[in-house]
């Protein structure tokens, strides 16, 4: 049809680029614009953590069965961090071992979402660099609900293919002789004191939501990953001897990782509250157990204003290799094998976060938007203080004192 | 040394029991809302996920504080009338 003379050329081109794009402007029903801030402060007299997270999403619904939405966000990170992990007896210097660091991670989202009357499908994209990390991660997923629509069930996989950089050792090197980054110059490039080692990731998920009375509903997640590749932090070293000898730290290649949430939601209608109890299992194959408890209730204030609060406990138990010092003899501090870690989210460990949020939300009415502009408009500020508490983790045989950490969020979201 | 496996069969074995019962459970039609009725579960109160940004901003930052992750919510719950 686009081949034809001149004029039948220009009339075919015009109703192609109709077909196109003018047919979907026409049908064009809304678009939704998400900006936000997060902002993670770990403060500490000699490391802490400072982390920025602003992002963007754009969702254009062209169609009453597709959507398209973009993503863009950063997390901007700052502080200072122990490059080397001794234990209670290991004869080091860990205080002036703190490194000062600063990067920037960019990550950029494409997807669609396709919805039919009872099911729906999901694709997207996601581009990751950072200095010394790079990813890439596909994620399908497909819905459908049925039971006069009083069943949901959700059922997602995702793909990564990561690279990490680190130094330039050979895989036939023994652990023990190979060294950590102390900086990320050079990355990526063809710096001979530089590699790039790969990371594949498989995630796979189910979820079942299912509503039982007007007024209660539950969901069960169940997520399962599989990880392969550079596990560890390429930056860290471990102290491994009682002279002191140091090596970069050495995690399995391997790792298995399954989850089980089941969570409910009941709205009290005598309180005018809506509470959710939750708990999680977690369990991998490095030893992990680890179990979450959460309850939070929300409630409007006024018919524009609600508010939220939440409390959230979490434990785990230590990895199968973690020691806190390997320098030492079996059983108490001694060496745990083949492998060895400086992670501290690998020792056994516990927290517990306190927070809430205030959401704003305004609708417009026809004819009348919101700031003569959006369909509806919503603002939510939001702060949570995270206490944890390390069992057995020290640096030189001192407690750390970056266990207490404060999250901030800022959101907009606005329909056009 | 040995890092130990996850024993799948039991996972299995007790997921599969899990859903079972509560499918049976739901399609019995114990669990039937018809739509007249799904005003307070169409209130963004009571849906899960529904504030997901913020939601990931902290699963984001509590993943890099925890050795575990997984098993959070997902889409799912409101009124159904799409």
């Amino acid at each position: 049809m686009c081949g034809r003379p001149l004029s039948g050329r220009f009339f075919a081109v015009a109703l192609c680029l109709n077909v196109l794009f003018g047919a979907a402007t026409a049908r064009a029903q809304v678009a939704s614009l998400d900006v936000g801030s997060a902002l993670f402060l770990e403060p500490s007299k000699r490391s802490g953590l400072t982390v920025v997270n602003p992002s963007a999403a754009l969702s254009v619904a062209p169609n009453n069965w597709l959507t398209v939405r973009g993503n863009y966000e950063a997390d901007i990170v700052s502080g200072a961090s122990e490059a080397l992990k001794g234990g209670r007896l290991s004869n080091v210097d860990i205080v002036t071992s703190a490194t000062h660091f600063a990067d920037t991670r960019h990550a950029v989202t494409g997807g669609f979402t396709v919805t039919r009357a009872t099911t729906h499908l999901s694709g997207s994209y996601t581009y990751g660099t950072e200095h010394d990390y790079h990813s890439n991660s596909l994620t399908l997923s497909a819905g459908t609900d049925f039971l006069q629509k009083n069943t949901q069930i959700e059922l997602s996989y995702g793909r990564g293919f990561d690279k990490v950089c680190t130094s330039a050792y050979a895989a036939t090197d023994a652990p023990s002789s190979r060294l950590a980054l102390d900086n990320s110059n050079g990355c990526f490039t063809n710096d001979k004191k530089r590699a790039a080692r790969d990371i594949s990731l498989n995630n796979f998920q189910v979820g079942w939501t299912q509503t039982w009375t007007p007024e209660f509903a539950t969901q069960m997640v169940l997520s399962t990953a599989l990880q392969h590749g550079f596990l560890g932090n390429p930056y860290r070293s471990v102290v491994i001897a009682p002279a002191g000898d140091q090596a970069l730290e050495n995690h399995p290649e391997n790792r298995a990782r399954g989850a089980l949430g089941l969570r409910g939601k009941y709205y009290v209608r005598s309180l005018q509250t809506a509470f959710t109890a939750g708990g999680r299992l977690y369990r991998d194959t490095w030893d992990i157990f680890g179990q979450t408890y959460e309850l939070d209730a929300e409630r409007y204030m006024l018919p524009w204003l609600r508010i939220l609060a939440r409390a959230r406990y979490y434990t785990q138990s230590k990895a199968l290799f973690w020691s806190d010092d390997y320098t030492g003899g079996e059983p108490a501090t001694g060496p745990r094998g083949q492998y060895w870690s400086g992670d501290r989210e690998l020792s056994p460990l516990s927290n517990y976060l306190l927070g809430g949020r205030v959401l704003v939300a305004r609708e417009g009415r026809p004819g009348a938007r919101v700031l003569g502009l959006f369909l509806s408009l919503s603002g939510a500020v939001g702060v949570d203080f995270l206490k944890t508490n390390l069992r057995d983790f020290t640096l030189g045989g001192r407690r750390p004192d970056d266990t207490i950490a404060l999250l901030w969020s800022l959101g907009l979201r606005g329909e056009l | 040394m040995t890092i130990r496996t996850l024993d799948y069969r039991k996972m299995v074995r007790a997921m599969a029991l899990a859903f079972a019962s509560l499918g049976l459970l739901a399609s019995a039609g114990c669990a039937t809302v018809r739509p007249e009725q799904r005003a307070i579960l169409a209130d963004p109160t009571m849906q899960f996920d529904a504030q997901s940004a913020e939601q990931a901003a902290l699963d984001h930052a509590l993943d890099n504080r925890e050795g575990s992750t997984g098993g959070g919510s997902v889409r799912g719950g409101g009124c159904g009338c799409n």
